[in-house]
Order: C-alpha cells, then structure tokens, then sequence
C-alpha cells in the first residue's frame, strides 16, 4: 500500500534529516517514518521499539566484519509488515533521524506541560 | 501537535526502563531464593528451606506489583529472563550472608529509583515506592537477624541445628512496645 504525500494528509513534521523526515498524524494519533524510499505508519509504542532495534546495531562490529553480508543489516519487527534492508551509512542516517525525533517528541511533551498542563492555573 | 508521549503513558522512558530493570532483580531475587531453598533441604536445613521458599514467593510478589503498575500506566512491562543463578554455597552461613547482601542491594536500587523520581518530578512513582522501601525495612531486618544468629548462637555442635530452627521466628515488628 502507498502512502500519499504525508503532509497533504494534515500531518505535522517532528524532525527531518536530509535522509528522511518523521510525522505525527494527530488524527490517527501515530508516526509515520520516510526513509529509505517509503514511508511507514507506526504507532507510538512500535515506533520506541523500531528506535531500540536500530539503537541495538552494532556499527563497529558490522564495519570491521569482513563478511559480504554484513555489509547489510535487515530491521525487521514482528507484528509489523514492513522492513528495512539498511546499509552501515543508512544505519547511521536512520539513527539520526530516529534519535531527533525522539527528541522532539520529548519537547514537545515538555511544552505541553508548561504552557498548558501548569499554565491554566497561573492564567 | 498533540503529545502522543504523555497520552500513551504517564511514565517517562527513563522511570520505566528502571522499573523493568527492578522487575528484572526481583525475579533474580526469587530465583536466587529459590536456589537458596534447594541447598538448605540438600544440606538437611528443613525450617531454613521453607523460609527461603516462602522469600522467593514474596519476591515473585514483589515482581508482579512493580510489573502491573508498569502497565497499568501505559507502559512496556517485560517479563524477565533469569540466567547465572548461584547454586552452591560453601557453608550454612554462607547461604544467610547471601541473602542480606541481596536484600542490601535491593535497598539501594529502589534507592536510586526514587532519586531518580525525585528529579524528574515523578511523585506518583515516588509513592508507589513507599510500599517497596518500607517493605526493604523488614527485609533488611530479617535478613540481618538471621546472619547474627550464627554469632548468637554458634556453630558448634548441635548450633547450625538450632540455628535452622530459629529461622523461621524471625519477626520484624516496627512498633517500639514490640507488641
Ligand atoms: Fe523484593
Ligand atoms: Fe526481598
């Protein structure tokens, strides 16, 4: 299934790297993740746990292996559809882009709490 | 933009991977108790078996409480895996001195968890461990009780016999009238 350009459908962006860009639907209330020539839905929790799995890559032990294979790293989660055949620069790439929106999602949970959660009172 | 974090979970990353790490102790915990309770009825320490079964219930007990409150604030909890367990102890004594220094571990890990809660503002955390170190107190107590008998007491001839047998009446009582 294609997915139509991502912001026509009133998605906002979290973070975007020359690789890639994260956006949150606020009406599906989910991620969606462009990287690598698609773009992927992912709902919160399954978007920590795509984050975890790529964390977990061992990027020095793939770039010293001599081995053909590891010239490749497959990220495949269960439950989800999808996969991501990655060489070691779109590891590091997919890192970025993963960790930056992680981020922003923290601050924007932090603005939250201070300009509205703690603000009404003060208001 | 809504906050999806905080409409998924109420906990932060950090507090719920320490949780999970707590899960994972306290199932160590029961399991190392548990290995506890297979030396002493190996040893012939019959009382000493049953009160390292019924430790190794309680910290089950004690996994599953930190377990559902994970979950029940929207978080991941993780169902532990247990490996490197001690099987062997070199002496009845050895087996007591074990058991307080794991306890005293346990103190300070939910130690370091509400440090951490008191840093993030995490107050509903925060009282949730209340129960957790407040139960530590007895642990602690009772383990530390149990090492001391073996000075109390001694080990010399009928002593480790005797000593199993008192194991079982550790009581702690946190009233000062002890009554
Ligand atoms: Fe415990
Ligand atoms: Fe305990």
């Amino acid at each position: 299934m294609k997915i139509e350009l991502p912001l026509a459908n009133g998605l906002q962006e979290v973070f975007r790297t020359d690789a890639g860009c994260v956006y949150q639907s606020d009406t599906q209330n989910c991620l969606y993740v462009e990287f690598s020539g698609k773009t992927i839905r992912y709902k919160v929790k399954c978007f920590f746990r795509l984050k975890a799995i790529v964390d977990r890559i061992d990027l020095a032990k793939m770039a010293s292996d001599p081995g053909r294979a590891c010239d490749l790293e497959i990220i495949t989660m269960c439950a989800c559809e999808n996969c991501y055949v990655l060489t070691l620069p779109q590891i590091v790439a997919f890192k970025e882009l993963l960790a930056g929106a992680k981020v922003m999602l923290e601050l924007n949970s932090i603005l939250h709490d201070r300009l509205r959660r703690v603000a009404v009172k003060a208001v | 933009m809504k906050d999806l974090l905080r409409l998924k979970s109420s906990l932060t990353a950090e507090i719920e991977a320490l949780l999970n790490e707590q899960i994972q102790k306290e199932a160590h915990s029961s399991s190392l108790y548990l290995a506890m309770a297979s030396w002493c009825d190996r040893n012939g320490f019959d009382n000493s078996a049953g009160y390292f079964y019924k430790q190794s219930d309680e910290e089950r007990e004690h996994m599953l409480r930190i377990f559902k409150y994970v979950s029940d604030l929207g978080g991941t909890a993780l169902s532990p895996t247990i490996d490197n367990i001690k099987l062997e102890f070199n002496s009845f004594r050895e087996v007591f001195e074990d058991a307080l220094e794991q306890e005293i571990a346990i103190t300070q890990s939910f130690n370091n968890i509400a440090d951490k809660c008191l840093r993030l503002k995490d107050f509903m955390t925060m009282q949730f461990l209340d129960w957790f170190l407040r139960e530590q107190r007895e642990e602690e107590y009772v383990a530390r009780r149990a090492v001391e008998l073996f000075d109390v007491i001694g080990e010399e001839g009928t002593g480790r016999w005797e000593i199993d047998r008192h194991v079982s009446k550790i009581k702690y009582d946190s009233e000062p009238s002890g009554a």
